[in-house]
C-alpha cells in the first residue's frame, strides 16, 4: 500500500466510525424516548406536585421537541460533555470512569484466560483429531457454550464460594487501593465470562489449525526438516491467526456484552449496573453516555481487528 | 563412509493402512523392492492410487498417519531407515533427502517472504550466522535461474508466478545438496514451456550438485527426455523397469504397453472419430471484444489491470475449438467470462441451447457432503422444474450411462470416486442440461494417463453423437492435434493466431505459437 492509499484507508474508517456512533446516539435516543416513564417524575417521587415536576422540566430541558433535545445533546458530546446524570447529579464522564476499572479490568482478565486456554487445548485438540483427547474437548467445548454466563457465574458462587470457600464473593476493592485484591474479586466473574467464550474460540481455533495442517506448505516444512512443534508456532498458527483476528474481535466486543450481566450477579460496582440503574431511573444523559461509550470501544476493537489482520496478511498488504 | 552403488536400497518392502476393523486390509505397497543407482535420475510412472506417492513418503519417513509398514527395509546410503531414531530421521529431511511437490503455487508460506521459507532449512540444520545462511541463498537462488536473487529473497510468494515459486522450493530443497532429490509430479501443474525449463534445471542441478533424483509422474512424456531408468506401478507393485529408451520404445511388459498407448492418445487406438462441421452454419457462441480484468479499488479512482484485451471467437456446431497458450495469458479469465462468472465489457452470444462447463480439478468441483445424485439432480433442478421423481431418476441415470458410470454410483460420494470417475460425474452433470456447449478447462491435466484416454474419448463421442461443441483448454498440444480441428492461441489477453489445426501447428506465425511448439517438441520429442 503506498503512503496515500494507508491515508484514504484510515480516512474511510474514521468515517465510518464517526457514522456508526451517530447512528448508536440515534436510536439510543429514540428508543429511550418511547419507553413509558417520565425522568422528573421518578426524580421528585410520586409526593410531588404537578408544579414541581413541570418546572424540573423546564430546568432539565424536557419540555423542548424531541429533535431539539437530541441535536443540544449531541452538540454536548462532540465538545465532550456527556451532560449530568439526572440521578447522581454529577458528570456522566466522571462516573464511567470511576466504574470502568471492575468492567475494564474483568473483560481484559477475560480476554486472558480465552486466549491461555483456548489456544494450548486447540492445539492438543488438533493434534489428532477425533481421538480421545480431541472428543473430550469438543464435548466439554459444547456444554460450556450452551449454558448462559449468568448460570455458570452462580455455578461458580456455588463451587468456590460456598463449597470451597476459598473466594469471598462480592468484596470488591479499587485497584489503587489493593491491587492483588482487586484482582482476585474479578478473576471469578472473568472466569465466567470466558468459559463460554473459550469454547467458542476453541472451537473455531481447532478447525482453522486442523485446516492449515493439511496445506502444502507444512508438507514442505517438514520436508525441509522441521519438527511438528516449529510447524506449529511457526507457520500453523501464524496462518490460522489471520482468519481468527476477526473471530477474536468479535469475542472480545461480547465480553462486554457478557459483563453487564455477569457483574449483576457476582454484585460488582461496573458499568452494567450504572447501565441497569440508569435504564431503571430514566436517567438519559447517563445511559446514552454508557452505550455510547460501549459502541466507540465496540467500533474500535472492529477497526484494530481490521488494521490488524490486513497488516498480517502480507496478500492483503501488499495488493 | 563407504560409497554405495545404491543411494537408496529398498528392499521388499509391505505397507497398509490397518484398521481396527479391517487388521489386515490390501497392502498399498506391496513387495516393492528396488534401488536408486548413485547419480541417477529414476522415473517412477503409474495411474493414481498405484503407490508412487506412498513409496515415495515411505523413503521420507513422512508417511501419513495410520500407515503402517509390515515388512521389508529401507537403506539409504548402507543405513536402515526404519530403524533409526526418529529424530535422526528427521534430521535427514533437508540435508540427505530433499523434496519438491506437486503444487507450487500453495507450497509456500503465504505469510513468510520467500528467503524466510528458505531460511528456515539451514536454521533447522544448524547454520546459525545469518549472514551465511543469507548468502547461500543467494547463491542457490541464482543457481537455479533468477536473475535478481536479492529481489527474489525480499518477495512474498504470491508476488511469484507459478514457475518461479518451483524455482524457489527446488532451491530450498537443494540448498544442502542432498544426496536424493524426491520430485512428486513437479511440473503437473506447470505448462509446457514452463516444464521444459523446471526439468532442465532439475538435470542440471543433478549434476552440478551430484544428485540422485527419484522423479514421480503420471506423465510418461516428461520422464522420456529425462530420466535414466523408469520403474511402472500398479497395484502397489512394481511391474516393470527398464532403462527409459527400452521402456518408452520397447515396452516388455503388457502394462506398459497400455500405459504408453493411453498416453500417446492415438485416436486410432481410442477408437476416435471427427465429427463434421459445417462452418457456413451459425456459431452457438460469438464473443465480441471480451474485456475483463481486476478492478483495484481505491476510495475515488479506480484502475483497472486487463488480463483480457478484446477477445474475439465464434464456436460452430459440432465443433471442437482447442485454445492454447501459456499459463497467465488469460486463457481461465477469458472461459469465467464465457460463463459470465467474471465481470466483462463486450458480448458473448449463445445461440439455442445452453453451457456447460467442467474444470480441472474435479476433487473442488463437486461437494463433498453430498452423493452423486445430489449434484445430478442440483444439476438438473435449474433447469428442469417440473419433472416427476420417475422422469427425474430416467434422467440422472440416462446421463450417468452416457459418462459411462452406472446405477451403481448414484449414493457415492466424492470421496468414494476415482479421480477420473470425480471428472465424469461432472461431465455427466453437464450432459443433463442438454448444453449446446461445453467448455472444458484443462479437463486432463489433473489425471492420470488412463484416466485422461479415458476421458478424452468420452468427450470426443459426446461431440459426435449429440453434435455438442466444446471449447477445450488444454496445455496439452497433443491433444489439440489430434481432436480439434480448429485452434486458437492465446497470448498476453489477446488471440495472436488462430486457424485450422494443422495450418496453425505446422506452420505457425505468431512468437508465443512458435515458443510453445518449441517447448512441446523439447518435451515430446518430434
Amino acid at each position: 500500500m503506498t503512503g496515500r492509499q494507508t491515508a484514504l484507508y484510515v480516512f474511510r474508517k474514521v468515517f465510518e466510525l464517526i457514522a456508526t456512533l451517530l447512528l448508536v446516539s440515534l436510536f439510543t435516543f429514540l428508543a429511550f424516548s418511547v419507553i413509558p416513564g417520565d425522568t422528573a417524575r421518578i426524580m421528585l417521587g410520586a409526593n410531588a406536585t404537578e408544579e414541581q415536576v413541570e418546572a424540573l422540566r423546564t430546568d432539565l430541558g424536557l419540555d423542548k421537541p424531541l429533535a431539539v433535545r437530541y441535536i443540544t445533546w449531541l452538540g454536548g458530546a462532540f465538545t465532550g460533555d456527556l451532560g449530568n446524570s439526572t440521578q447522581f447529579r454529577t458528570g456522566v464522564a466522571g462516573l464511567i470512569a470511576s466504574r470502568l476499572p471492575v468492567t475494564l479490568g474483568m473483560s481484559i482478565l477475560a480476554f486472558i484466560m480465552i486466549v491461555a486456554i483456548s489456544y494450548p487445548l486447540a492445539i492438543l485438540s488438533s493434534r489428532r483429531p477425533g481421538k480421545l483427547a480431541d472428543q473430550i474437548c469438543s464435548v466439554l467445548g459444547h456444554v460450556l457454550f450452551a449454558i448462559p454466563p449468568f448460570v455458570l457465574s452462580l455455578l461458580l458462587i456455588l463451587i468456590f464460594g460456598s463449597i470451597l470457600k476459598n473466594f469471598t464473593i462480592g468484596n470488591y476493592v479499587a485497584p489503587n487501593v489493593d491491587f492483588g485484591i482487586y484482582l482476585q474479586s474479578l478473576l471469578l466473574p472473568a472466569f465466567a465470562i470466558a468459559l463460554p467464550k473459550i469454547a467458542m474460540t476453541f472451537k473455531f481455533l481447532r478447525s482453522s489449525i486442523i485446516e492449515q495442517k493439511a496445506s502444502d506448505y507444512v508438507a514442505t516444512a517438514k520436508s525441509h526438516g522441521l519438527s511438528d512443534i516449529k510447524i506449529m508456532f511457526r507457520h500453523i498458527l501464524p496462518n490460522s491467526n489471520v482468519s481468527s483476528i476477526t473471530i477474536i474481535s468479535l469475542v472480545l466486543s461480547d465480553i462486554l456484552g457478557g459483563s453487564l450481566i455477569v457483574e449483576q450477579v457476582f454484585n460488582l460496582p461496573g458499568l452494567g449496573r450504572l447501565l441497569l440503574s440508569a435504564i431503571s431511573q430514566r436517567d438519559f444523559p447517563l445511559l446514552s453516555g454508557i452505550v455510547f461509550y460501549l459502541a466507540l470501544v465496540t467500533v474500535l476493537l472492529y477497526f484494530a481487528a481490521d488494521i490488524f489482520s490486513s497488516l498480517s496478511d502480507p496478500r492483503i498488504r501488499l495488493s | 563412509m563407504a560409497r554405495h552403488i545404491h543411494v537408496v536400497k529398498v528392499h521388499h518392502l509391505t505397507l497398509s493402512f490397518p484398521t481396527r476393523k479391517d487388521p489386515n486390509p490390501k497392502p498399498v505397497l506391496d513387495d516393492v523392492d528396488f534401488g536408486i543407482r548413485d547419480g541417477e535420475i529414476l522415473g517412477l510412472i503409474g495411474n493414481s492410487g498405484s503407490g508412487k506417492t506412498m513409496t515415495s513418503l515411505a523413503i521420507a519417513g513422512l508417511l501419513p498417519e495410520g500407515a503402517r509398514i509390515t515388512g521389508g527395509s529401507i537403506k539409504f546410503q548402507g543405513e536402515d531407515l526404519l530403524t533409526m531414531d526418529p529424530k535422526a530421521r528427521r534430521k535427514m529431511l533437508g540435508s540427505d533427502i530433499g523434496m519438491i511437490f506437486q503444487e507450487p503455487s500453495t507450497a509456500l508460506d503465504p505469510l513468510m517472504k520467500v528467503g524466510k521459507n528458505l531460511d528456515e532449512v539451514l536454521v533447522v540444520h544448524g547454520i546459525k550466522d545469518p549472514k551465511q545462511r543469507r548468502e547461500s541463498i543467494i547463491k542457490m537462488m541464482s543457481t537455479v535461474g533468477f536473475v535478481n536473487p536479492e529481489e527474489i529473497y525480499e518477495r512474498y510468494p504470491h508476488q511469484l508466478s507459478g514457475g518461479q515459486r518451483q524455482r524457489v522450493l527446488i532451491a530450498g530443497a537443494a540448498l544442502l545438496a542432498p544426496k536424493l532429490l524426491i520430485c512428486d509430479e513437479p511440473t503437473s501443474s506447470l505448462d509446457t514451456v514452463t516444464t521444459v525449463q523446471i526439468l532442465d534445471l532439475l538435470k542440471d542441478l543433478c549434476r552440478k550438485l551430484h544428485m540422485t533424483i527419484l522423479f514421480i509422474s503420471h506423465d510418461l512424456s516428461a520422464v522420456r527426455n529425462f530420466c535414466d531408468r523408469v520403474m511402472v506401478m500398479k497395484d502397489g507393485k512394481i511391474i516393470d523397469k527398464d532403462t527409459t529408451s527400452d521402456i518408452l520404445n520397447n515396452p516388455k511388459n503388457a502394462y506398459t504397453a497400455e500405459l504408453l498407448t493411453s498416453a500417446r492418445l492415438d485416436p486410432r487406438m481410442l477408437g476416435i472419430e471427427r465429427a463434421h462441421v459445417d462452418y457456413s452454419s451459425s456459431p452457438v457462441l460469438t464473443a465480441k471484444g471480451i474485456t475483463a480484468g481486476y478492478r483495484d479499488r481505491g476510495f475515488g479512482k479506480s484502475f483497472e489491470n486487463k488480463v483480457l484485451k478484446g477477445v474475439d471467437l465464434e464456436i460452430y456446431p459440432h465443433e471442437i475449438l482447442g485454445l492454447i497458450g501459456s499459463s497467465g495469458c488469460g486463457k481461465t479469465t477469458l472461459i469465467r467470462s464465457l460463463l459470465g462468472l467474471l465481470p466483462h465489457t463486450g458480448t458473448a452470444t449463445v445461440s439455442g441451447k445452453r453451457t456447460g462447463a467442467v474444470f480441472q480439478d474435479p476433487v473442488s468441483c463437486l461437494n463433498p457432503a453430498h452423493t452423486v445424485k445430489w449434484h445430478l439432480n442440483e444439476a438438473l433442478r435449474v433447469y428442469e422444474k417440473k419433472l416427476t421423481n420417475e422422469e427425474r431418476m430416467a434422467k440422472i441415470i440416462a446421463a450417468l450411462e452416457e459418462a459411462g458410470l452406472n446405477e451403481d454410483f448414484l449414493l457415492r460420494k466424492p470421496h468414494q470416486l476415482s479421480g477420473g470417475q470425480r471428472q465424469r460425474v461432472a461431465i455427466a452433470m453437464c450432459l443433463i442440461m442438454n448444453p449446446g456447449l461445453i467448455i472444458a478447462d484443462e479437463p486432463f491435466s489433473s489425471l492420470d494417463a488412463s484416466s485422461s484416454a479415458e476421458i478424452l474419448k468420452l468427450l470426443t463421442d459426446i461431440n459426435r453423437e449429440r453434435g455438442t461443441s466444446f471449447l477445450l483448454v488444454t496445455h496439452n498440444i497433443h491433444i489439440i492435434r489430434q481432436i480439434a480441428p480448429r485452434v486458437v492461441v492465446m497470448h498476453d489477453g489477446k488471440i495472436c493466431e488462430s486457424g485450422l489445426t494443422n495450418e496453425v501447428l505446422s506452420n505457425p506465425k505468431a512468437p508465443a505459437t512458435i515458443r510453445l511448439l518449441d517447448a512441446e517438441t523439447k518435451l515430446h520429442g518430434a
